[in-house]
């Protein structure tokens, strides 16, 4: 098979997960959630005036009825208004991807550029105490709930020392023009410190176990035996011949681990009132808001989709002994 | 069958029926308890468990089904599928006229979706709800809503387990004069007019983990957009800090008669892009409201026939039929809309949010709104209120949760905060040293609800034992560490004027349970299982 025809089906076969996810996601908000008017009832509305809201929704026409139309306005990318913000959907998501994005992309370099290198030289130097250590860090942060762990460095450093914000992206009140205005500046680095550590923090541990254990699966392989017999320096034997080899598992990982991103980590954003896509998406699903939950989800499995395609194509560069098959 | 042996049928049953009054009896069906999720509120989860504790002592079986909460109200309200239910009423200050509350026992609100999902019925409590609904004489109307409240107590379709106090705080390092308002805690529209600030920073930060839905005021449907638009939209009437009717743009309101309400402006009003606020823009306001397909304020504006503008700054409202709460209620709670900006929108609730208009004519003018970040407002200098405002604007903080909030506290980013701290919070408050602590009574309340469709509920006496043994005190006491009160109806004690205090008051007494359901014919099976 030609790699463009691979490409091409795997391209159809991505949109077509889609299309199933959409679907999905359409009839389990729809069933699964309560009706968005419910809340107007504390507000003290009857029933007639929650009717008028739902026509105002479109959510009074058929089940059958809203989804064709869900589905004609999706594939022109239109994915309709919220009904709390009364704001189209695209915006909003968009402005909050970015956000998360930018918080999310920032740990995982971080947590992946210590990570690997320091799997690495833990693979080397196994068994001794500084092995441990690291494996018991990495462990450790990997298993603490990030709530909690941001919890303590608002603490220590926001309430205590008070040397961090501890909340939002920027001091506020700020004006900025667009989103790069927003984050090109030193506030927003200040701001950025604290969740992005405890986000790193918590990712660290798999490039880091992950990249140690291949490592030690590596230095079975004659190759390896082969480049000693050659009387190779043992730092280039560790990074040129079995850091390559042992890379493929990090970088399926690192794909996973960046296509979930997108759904941002809950927790963190809302630890740090950081206003990103995961905050959204809970406020979302509380409030039985469809068009905003859907297309919010629909994104984080595009991501996902789009990154297992990218890491598919990247490990024929990676390692030639996958092909097109 | 021989003469004999139905002779001796006939004597064993009739040795059956002497053994006690369960002979023939049923036993009660099982009842489940709705509540609210312990992550959601762990008062109302806790609530549960303390009837369901003494209701198992009475020989009912009960369950206790936390539910998440937008499920909770769709059970409860939309398809009425529950058979009791513990909820809550927030105070907005506009519910301290006894209308609303009163009206979620009236029998025209029992369809799925209407605010008496109980089902209770009866005649006397709707024609006194007509009555008090038309009667402008205050005194009189006293005196019917407490008729009301006595009526339906007997009855107990609904137990108001307690009044719930809300505990806010602010720091009196930056900010003095400092006035909670009942039901609205700091967050009131009159903390921002009346705060002194005692730094050189003049603006009043509020920091709150609840945001506008939007504020377009055509289409934001929570009270939150309508806390914050209150602030740069003036209205004919505010209601004072003692939560009286203080005419505010209007410079006078007169009732002429039963179904006409004059107004006259205060002159000399603009709009914050300079434009004149005349008779025509009220007229305009309220007949938009009325075309619009918007329903926030539709039992507010039910009454309402039509406005006519009857001069510059005079406009009459002619009402379809007597309303006591118009005029106070109605009317403060509607913004004055600049006809010029609005009445060139065809459908306002499509607006998006960068198209929104905010001029309004309040004490404050629109600054910005960051979804998920801030909002701001600067302090109007043309309003006539102005001269009494001593700050020069309002940052209003979003926070993710409570928790954020009160870091935010803490660390001195924010001056108050917007809504209730949590339980845990308030020892930490109450130790630091820059923060005060204010609890303030609320008139909103927390309740039990039966389905008096459900044969456990349907009998009046069986009710009444129930309540009985509904530990409340325990409830306050416990759950809510003392801050709050024990229910009694659902016009709150901190709403005196209209509160009636002299009802039955269904103190915790397990032997009342017994005997009153005794009385009432029930009894208990081998097994100690309530029957009848």
């Amino acid at each position: 098979m030609s790699r463009r025809t691979y490409l091409l089906k795997r391209v159809l076969q991505a949109m077509f997960s889609l299309f199933i996810i959409a679907t999905i996601l359409f009839f389990l908000f729809r069933l699964g959630l309560p009706d968005p008017t419910a809340a107007l009832i504390t507000e003290g509305l009857n029933a007639e005036q929650r009717e008028a809201v739902r026509v105002q929704f479109g959510i009074d026409k058929p089940l059958w009825h809203q989804y064709a139309l869900f589905l004609w306005n999706a594939v022109q990318g239109d994915f309709g208004v919220s009904f709390a913000y009364r704001a189209p959907v695209a915006e909003i998501v968009w402005e909050r991807l970015g956000n998360t994005m930018v918080l999310m992309l920032t740990a995982i370099v971080v947590a992946y550029a210590i990570g690997v290198p320091l799997g690495a030289w833990l693979s080397w130097r196994r068994g001794s105490r500084i092995d441990t250590v690291g494996i018991f860090f990495g462990l450790m942060f990997r298993s603490a709930p990030m709530f909690w762990t941001g919890m303590i460095a608002i603490l220590v450093f926001g309430v205590w020392l008070t040397l961090m914000p501890t909340s939002g992206m920027r001091t506020l009140p700020y004006e900025a023009d667009g989103f790069f205005d927003k984050i090109f500046t030193l506030d927003f680095l200040w701001h950025l410190i604290l969740p992005a550590t405890v986000v790193a923090l918590y990712y660290l541990g798999s490039p880091l176990l992950i990249m140690r254990n291949t490592m030690l699966e590596v230095y079975g392989e004659d190759f390896i035996e082969m480049a000693r017999a050659k009387g190779l320096p043992e730092r280039r034997i560790l990074y040129n011949h079995a850091a390559r080899n042992a890379l493929l598992p990090v970088v399926t990982q690192l794909a996973v681990t960046i296509g979930l991103a997108a759904g941002g980590q809950v927790v963190v954003e809302v630890v740090f009132s950081w206003p990103g896509l995961g905050r959204e998406i809970l406020n979302a699903v509380r409030t039985s808001d469809f068009p905003l939950a859907q297309a919010s989800f629909l994104v984080m499995a595009a991501f996902v989709i789009t990154l297992n395609l990218l890491v598919d194509v990247l490990y024929t560069t990676l390692d030639p002994r996958v092909s097109f098959k | 069958m021989t003469m004999k042996s139905s002779l001796s049928l006939m004597a064993m049953g009739a040795a059956l029926a002497l053994t006690g009054p369960a002979w023939g009896q049923e036993r009660i069906p099982p009842v489940e308890i709705l509540t609210t999720t312990e992550s959601y509120d762990p008062i109302r989860y806790e609530g549960a468990f303390i009837i369901a504790e003494a209701w198992r002592e009475l020989g009912l079986e009960v369950t206790v089904s936390p539910t998440e909460f937008s499920t909770l109200l769709d059970r409860f309200y939309t398809q009425q599928n529950f058979d009791t239910v513990i909820m809550g009423w927030s105070g907005r200050v506009d519910r301290l006229d006894p209308q609303f509350f009163l009206g979620t026992l009236d029998s025209r609100q029992t369809e799925p979706g209407a605010n008496n999902p109980g089902g209770y019925v009866n005649p006397d409590y709707d024609a006194l709800f007509d009555a008090q609904s038309r009667e402008f004489d205050i005194e009189a109307r006293q005196a019917i809503v407490h008729e009301m409240q006595d009526l339906y107590m007997g009855d107990v379709p609904v137990v108001v387990l307690f009044q719930r106090d809300e505990v806010v705080a602010y720091n009196h390092n930056t900010f003095g004069n400092m006035n909670a308002m009942a039901g609205e805690g700091l967050y009131s529209e009159w903390v921002p007019m009346e705060a002194q600030p005692l730094t050189d920073r003049k603006v009043l930060r509020i920091g709150g983990p609840q945001e506008p839905d939007n504020v377009n005021p055509l289409a934001s449907t929570s009270v939150w957009g309508w806390k914050w638009m209150r602030l740069y939209y003036d209205r004919l009437v505010r209601l004072s800090p003692e939560v009286e009717p203080l005419p505010w743009a209007a410079a006078s309101v007169e009732a002429t008669d039963e179904v006409t309400i004059d107004v006259t402006l205060r002159e000399g009003m603009t709009f914050h892009d300079g434009v004149p606020v005349t008779a025509e823009d009220v007229a305009f306001t309220f007949g938009y409201y009325m075309d619009a397909e918007y329903s926030y304020f539709n039992a507010y504006l039910a009454p309402l026939d039509n406005v006519e503008v009857t001069g510059d700054l005079t406009v009459r409202f002619n009402l379809k039929e007597p309303s006591a709460p118009f005029a106070t209620i109605s009317l403060s709670q509607i913004p004055i809309l600049p006809k010029h900006i609005w009445e060139g929108i065809e459908d306002p609730s499509e607006l998006t949010p960068e198209q929104i208009p905010t001029v309004g004519s309040g004490p404050f003018t629109f600054g910005q709104f960051s979804r998920g970040e801030i909002m701001t407002l600067e302090t109007n200098r043309d309003h006539f209120h102005a001269d009494e405002i001593a700050i020069d604007g309002v940052e209003f903080m979003i926070y993710a949760d409570s928790e954020g909030v009160f870091t935010g506290m803490q660390t001195g980013q924010i001056d108050m905060t917007a809504w209730r701290m949590e339980s845990g919070q308030i020892p930490l408050a109450e130790a630091n040293e820059n923060l005060t602590v204010i609890s303030v009574p609320d008139f909103g309340y927390y309740h039990m609800t039966f389905n008096l469709r459900h044969p456990a509920f349907e009998d009046r006496e069986a009710r009444r034992a129930l309540t009985w043994a509904m530990d409340r005190e325990r409830m306050v006491n416990v759950l809510l560490d003392g801050r709050g009160e024990v229910g009694t109806t659902v016009i709150a004690p901190v709403n005196a004027f209209w509160h009636n205090p002299f009802i039955e008051r269904f103190e915790f007494d397990m032997d009342a349970a017994r005997a009153g359901l005794e009385d009432a014919g029930y009894s208990w099976d081998a097994e100690g299982r309530l029957q009848r």
